[in-house]
């Protein structure tokens, strides 16, 4: 185990990776040009329809026309009350902190009003992230104004309103959705890559033996391989960001360096997930395999595409495997949403996490097949 | 003991029920290119990464240079230089890159580095070749940069795994001259190798056959072993026009033990009480071409394996 983290010759492997990248320019800027191209492709083709959007209900009338409004609510089929919150505050934060896509205000005389037939009205907020959700969203709280609210006799027909708002992407550009989603996908497809060769690529190229009898230790290999794909997929990063500013018109509503450093971290732990699938792969093919199988579920799963509280538990629990999920949280909150580290912070512990884990097993597994 | 760069001590690898190296046993002066010969999968390169800390043994040990192999594998690496089987480089970096590299590896100082570098290059005379991308030399120019850079961190001990297999006969003798001026120094070489001219220049070899060492010892210690030449038995070199024809005849000779075909010759074992001049009788040769013979290392090896798969 002493082994495990003997960072000597990481300085040795650094430099010989950074000679080895840069003698095929073509290459390099290939790695950094497909990202950007795949977002221009993607982001300009994909749409999806939507039903049990969840959303937040502050109920400040407590009345039984509240109730009923809420019970209205949770009968249909295209939202889900997943939470009551107490004061307005929460309401919005909810939203910012992604936990739900829609928020209801139910006033404070709602009851009284409605009773009275003084047309009241509940304010509904819509997070615009997600374009088509907001779309649907919209188009449904106007629609609740007609619903009959039951078991509130007097008033059964009494007409109420519901006003909706739409946060974040008032325009609900469908790009400002998905663009965010397919950085996070483009660059993980591409770090896997670059990384998923490197071991297994000595291995084959019979360099590995030779390698292994300097006395460059098990992190300083891995660190020294991770290292200078890092600075590449930097590179990347700035590539699909600058797409996503100027090509789709996408404005960025949070901090722009925080969004730099989270992004490094999850290009790292996706850089690492390469490295250990090189490190279990006999062959530079069973790697390219193994990287694929990797790749698609996270493109159906993640979020990167389609929502995720749409999708079954199931579904949305096997998200919770694959280290994309939480980057594409992170990625929308802080694009759409303007979100911080405060909010942010569900996503970015777990994302940390996994790198860290990531890099062990690959560790420890060279070490053992090796050693 | 001390002047011994290497020694084995019931070393054995299994892989599953599969013995590949099986209690092999034998030491290496300072100093002396020791060859290490056998077969194809016969153990040759398992036991050279044993010995090089990158396969751990399943039992017995080795020391190399004085260290253990298992628990002092750090040292021992520091202490070696490799040279794995076929081209081990970076081929996409030049012949300069390749040594900085591997440099840097051994944590060598930037100055120490630019003075081995130097001595290296000097060594195996590689300096008009620095900027070339090591894939584009040729096999022999290839073969002395991966032994330039199994050299830069001056190793005691060398390990060569068929270090002239696929490069041409100058270059062979080339890369061997250059080991008897570096054994001369000091420095021990652990050669493997399939060429029985090769194996006459070492100094001292063992045999290993099946993960077995059958024979081990100076070229002459095992030409002269009594399984080489029973006792009892005489070994000629039949000279023959029709070698085919001859080695069949042979066969029906009941006084031969083993025949083996060298190019127009045929070397044979027989029994003692049997003349040059009766053997040329019984397989129509005039008894002129018939001559006895020492073995050679070959008739040596060959006789080994088939008592091995006689038993």
């Amino acid at each position: 185990m002493t082994e495990l983290f003997d960072f000597s010759g990481m300085g040795a492997v650094i430099y010989k990776e950074l000679r080895q990248i840069l003698r095929s320019p073509f290459t390099l800027a290939l790695a950094i040009g497909v990202p950007l191209l795949q977002l221009l492709l993607l982001g300009y083709a994909i749409n999806t329809t939507v039903e049990h959007v969840p959303c937040a209900v502050y109920d400040e009338d407590r009345g039984p026309g509240a109730q009923a409004f809420i019970d209205g609510l949770a009968g249909s089929r295209t939202f889900d009350v997943v939470l009551k919150v107490t004061n307005r505050q929460d309401l919005i934060g909810a939203i910012v902190a992604g936990k739900v896509r829609a928020a209801f205000d139910i006033p404070q005389n709602f009851t009284a009003d409605l009773l009275a037939g003084r047309d009241p009205a509940i304010g509904a907020f819509v997070d615009g992230s997600d374009s088509a959700i907001a779309q649907v969203a919209y188009g449904s709280a106007i629609t609740l104004s007609g619903i009959p609210l039951r078991n509130l006799t007097a008033a059964a027909t009494t007409p109420f309103e519901v006003r909706p708002v739409v946060l974040f992407n008032p325009a609900m550009r469908s790009a400002n959705f998905f663009v965010p989603g397919l950085i996070g996908l483009v660059l993980q497809n591409i770090t896997i890559m670059l990384t998923a060769l490197a071991i297994v690529g000595e291995r084959e190229r019979g360099t590995l033996d030779q390698l292994l009898v300097t006395p460059i230790g098990t992190a300083g290999l891995m660190l020294g391989k991770l290292i200078p794909y890092v600075l590449v997929a930097a590179l990347q990063f700035t590539a699909v960001v600058l797409g996503l500013r100027f090509v789709f018109g996408v404005p960025i509503a949070g901090n722009i360096a925080l969004l730099a450093i989270l992004s490094l971290a999850f290009l790292m732990v996706s850089l690492g997930l390469g490295l250990l699938i090189s490190t279990v792969a006999q062959t530079q093919i069973q790697a390219q395999l193994m990287a694929i199988f990797i790749l698609l579920p996270s493109v159906l799963v993640s979020g990167a595409v389609f929502e995720r509280s749409l999708m079954p538990l199931p579904m949305q629990l096997f998200g919770y495997v694959i280290p994309l999920t939480y980057y594409i949280e992170i990625l929308r909150g802080i694009i759409i949403r303007g979100a911080g580290v405060a909010q942010l912070w569900p996503s970015i512990l777990p994302m940390l996490g996994y790198g860290v884990l990531i890099f062990v097993m690959a560790s420890v597994r060279f070490a053992r097949t090796t050693r | 003991m001390s002047d011994a760069a290497l020694v084995l001590n019931d070393l054995t690898k299994t892989y599953g029920e599969r013995t590949v190296v099986d209690r092999v046993n034998f030491s290496v002066a300072a100093g002396s290119i020791f060859g290490y010969l056998g077969p194809n999968g016969s153990g040759k390169t398992t036991t050279i990464k044993m010995l090089c800390g990158l396969v751990r043994p399943s039992s017995g040990d080795a020391h190399v240079a004085g260290f253990d192999v298992e628990t002092q594998s750090s040292r021992v690496r520091r202490a070696i230089g490799y040279m794995a089987q076929g081209f081990s480089l970076y081929g996409d970096l030049t012949v300069a890159e390749n040594l900085e590299f591997y440099g840097r590896a051994y944590g060598m100082s930037a100055s120490a580095r630019a003075a081995r570098k130097a001595r290296v290059v000097e060594i195996v005379g590689i300096g008009a070749y620095m900027q070339y991308l090591s894939v584009n030399l040729s096999g022999g120019w290839q073969r002395r940069l991966a032994l330039a850079c199994a050299l830069l961190h001056d190793p005691a001990v060398v390990f060569l795994d068929e270090p002239t297999a696929g490069i041409d006969p100058v270059a062979r003798r080339d890369l061997w001259d250059l080991l008897f001026a570096l054994a001369s120094e000091g420095k021990t070489f652990f050669v493997t190798t399939h060429y029985m001219d090769e194996a006459e220049r070492c100094s001292s070899l063992a045999y290993i056959y099946q993960g077995n060492i059958l024979a081990s010892g100076s070229p002459d210690e095992i030409c002269s072993l009594p399984d080489v030449t029973p006792a009892g038995t005489t070994r000629y070199a039949i000279a023959t026009d029709d070698v085919m024809e001859t080695f069949r005849r042979i066969h029906d000779v009941a006084a031969v033990r083993e025949a083996t075909i060298f190019g127009r010759d045929i070397h044979v074992v027989v029994e003692r009480s049997v003349t040059a001049a009766q053997l040329g009788q019984a397989v129509d040769i005039d008894p002129s071409r018939i001559e006895p013979i020492r073995p050679s290392l070959e008739d040596a090896f060959v006789a080994l394996t088939r008592k091995a798969d006689a038993e």
